[in-house]
């Protein structure tokens, strides 16, 4: 399976339905944070398992350490949300949440928790949303949410994922970025959806597209 | 409801036995729920905490934290959750582990979930307590037992003080640290003297209390942020940080001074014991740590070559003494 695997009208309206979801989650963000946060227009592209390092080096910046928090999500769709923050950015988050002094180890681990399921749960709970909207034949648009991790503090972006550790060869990829005006915050939401994930999808985007 | 004939509600009494905290709270943190697993632990019976503020019930609980994070699930009608790994604990309960123990409380991992209607903000949130007490316990002993390996495989097994391979790791990023902050250090190379002999006259026991007994002494006389390791057979390494030359040859003849006066006593035998010592100091043009080897294993052969039990410093001039092998 290859990027052909979507065809160019099922791309477009995952880029329409994602355009929207991540509105969504940027307005629920901006009430969370109150502040104005800005989110990249979605990218989407299907990776070889082998290919995932660079992809990422290539999405955050090659010389940059970051820090990367995981999470799970089941149901509807199955996938991890994985978000890379760049390092100067936990501070500024720390400050955003309104946490003050030193945080010390744990609570800037407990600050990175909280920020990644906010931002999972926001782009994905905006997509289901969407998703809502028009489905009907693919079984109750719900998900839920495992705990969050921490996977890597300060590392380079292309070693977070060892491709030979994983199961599947192919996978559906969802970038978005999240910047804050005026702050040194950035932070990039991944997606990743293993193989069986993409055929949902792709029934997914047949029934928006009819539906539209 | 299905239609199976069951005389109770089957969800409640799932939700009442499950081996999980459930509680439920609304807007103004009025327990709406309280289930078997929060009674039994708390001690506190349903009766006595449902319609009750929950902050009013457990003033223990660290308030303003909580708050912020319910009032987030309520705001964005989304999950949360809550780690033992940072937070060890919401409610401070005995562990489950009354006899076997381990742990001094439960540890808990939360999840808290936004409840509403179909279509519409969140109502109340309910709160699910996990005991991960066997996880942290299973974790800490993970972490007990990395740092005590990481601590054996850089002791020596006979004398208890560094080995070689950590006297290289050290030596190694003293060196580094050396040349991107600046500063200084030295490095310290003794031998014992003659200890062939006292293996050969004593046996090899004896021996083996020599060069404990020597270990420790020296140990005891450093700072806190010196190295001590024993570099081969009789061989040992000191790495003085923050040292000068000068400073290490004053600090060198003091250990040489206490060794050589104080006799090993071993099976009420008495062995004398002097070492013999060479000193070097870190200079900004050498090209790696494995200089400072060299430096000092010179000076310390110049210390035998001169009649032992004596501390040399490493000169240039000892390059040539050693190209002659004279030494």
């Amino acid at each position: 399976m290859n990027l052909a695997a979507l065809s160019n009208d099922q791309r477009d309206a995952l880029q329409e339905l994602t355009n929207i979801a991540m509105g969504q989650a940027g307005a629920s963000l901006a009430t969370l944070l109150d502040e104005f946060v800005d989110l990249s227009v979605p990218r989407i592209r299907v990776v070889q398992v082998v290919d995932l390092p660079p992809v990422l080096a290539e999405l955050v910046g090659k010389t940059n350490l970051v820090s990367a928090v995981r999470q799970s999500f089941q149901g509807y769709l199955r996938g991890e949300a994985i978000i890379i923050f760049g390092e100067p950015g936990c501070r500024a988050l720390a400050d955003l949440m309104g946490f003050e002094g030193d945080l010390g180890e744990s609570g800037e681990n407990e600050l990175l928790l909280d920020v990644t399921n906010v931002l999972s749960g926001a782009c994905l709970g905006g997509m289901m949303e969407q998703i809502r909207n028009f489905t009907e034949t693919n079984g109750p648009a719900e998900l839920s949410f495992s705990m969050p991790s921490v996977m890597a503090r300060q590392v380079m972006a292309e070693q977070l994922i060892d491709p030979k550790k994983v199961q599947w060869s192919h996978a559906l990829l969802l970038e978005v970025n999240f910047t804050i005006k005026n702050r040194d915050f950035i932070a990039h939401l991944t997606m990743l959806m293993p193989e069986d994930g993409i055929d949902k999808i792709r029934s997914i985007t047949d029934e928006f597209i009819a539906a539209f | 409801m299905s239609d199976a004939a069951f005389s109770f509600n089957l969800a409640e009494t799932v939700v009442k036995w499950v081996d999980v905290g459930i509680f439920v709270l609304n807007k103004n943190f009025e327990v709406q729920l309280w289930n078997n697993f929060m009674a039994h632990h708390s001690g506190r019976a349903a009766e006595d905490i449902v319609g009750k503020n929950l902050f009013d019930a457990f003033p223990e609980l660290p308030k303003p934290w909580f708050t912020k994070k319910v009032n987030t699930v309520f705001l964005l009608n989304n999950f949360a959750f809550i780690s033992w790994e940072n937070r060890p604990y919401l409610f401070r309960f005995a562990h489950n582990r009354p006899i076997t123990g381990g742990a001094d409380h439960m540890y808990q991992n939360c999840m808290l979930l936004p409840l509403k209607a179909e279509q519409g903000k969140p109502e109340a949130v309910c709160v699910m307590v996990f005991d991960a007490t066997d996880t942290a316990i299973a974790q800490n002993l993970l972490k007990d037992a990395m740092h005590t390996l990481a601590e054996i495989s850089n002791r020596d097994g006979l004398t208890g003080i560094y080995n070689r391979r950590y006297l290289e790791t050290r030596l190694s990023s003293e060196f580094d640290r050396t040349r991107r902050y600046g500063g200084t250090f030295s490095v310290v190379l003794f031998d014992l003297d003659f200890f062939k002999k006292v293996n050969d006259t004593y046996g090899h026991l004896a021996g083996d209390k020599v060069l404990i007994e020597i270990a420790a002494r020296v140990k005891d006389k450093l700072r806190s942020s010196d190295v001590l390791g024993r570099y081969g057979g009789e061989e040992f390494m000191l790495i003085l940080p923050e040292t000068q030359l000068e400073g290490a040859r004053i600090f060198a003849d003091r250990l040489r001074e206490t060794i050589e006066l104080e006799p090993v006593i071993f099976d009420n035998i008495t062995i004398p014991v002097t070492v013999s010592m060479g000193v070097t100091e870190h200079q900004a043009d050498m090209a790696a740590y494995g200089a400072l080897i060299h430096q000092s294993d010179l000076a310390l052969y110049a210390s035998k070559a001169a009649g032992r039990n004596r501390v040399t410093c490493y000169e240039a001039a000892l390059e040539k003494l050693a190209a002659e092998g004279k030494h």
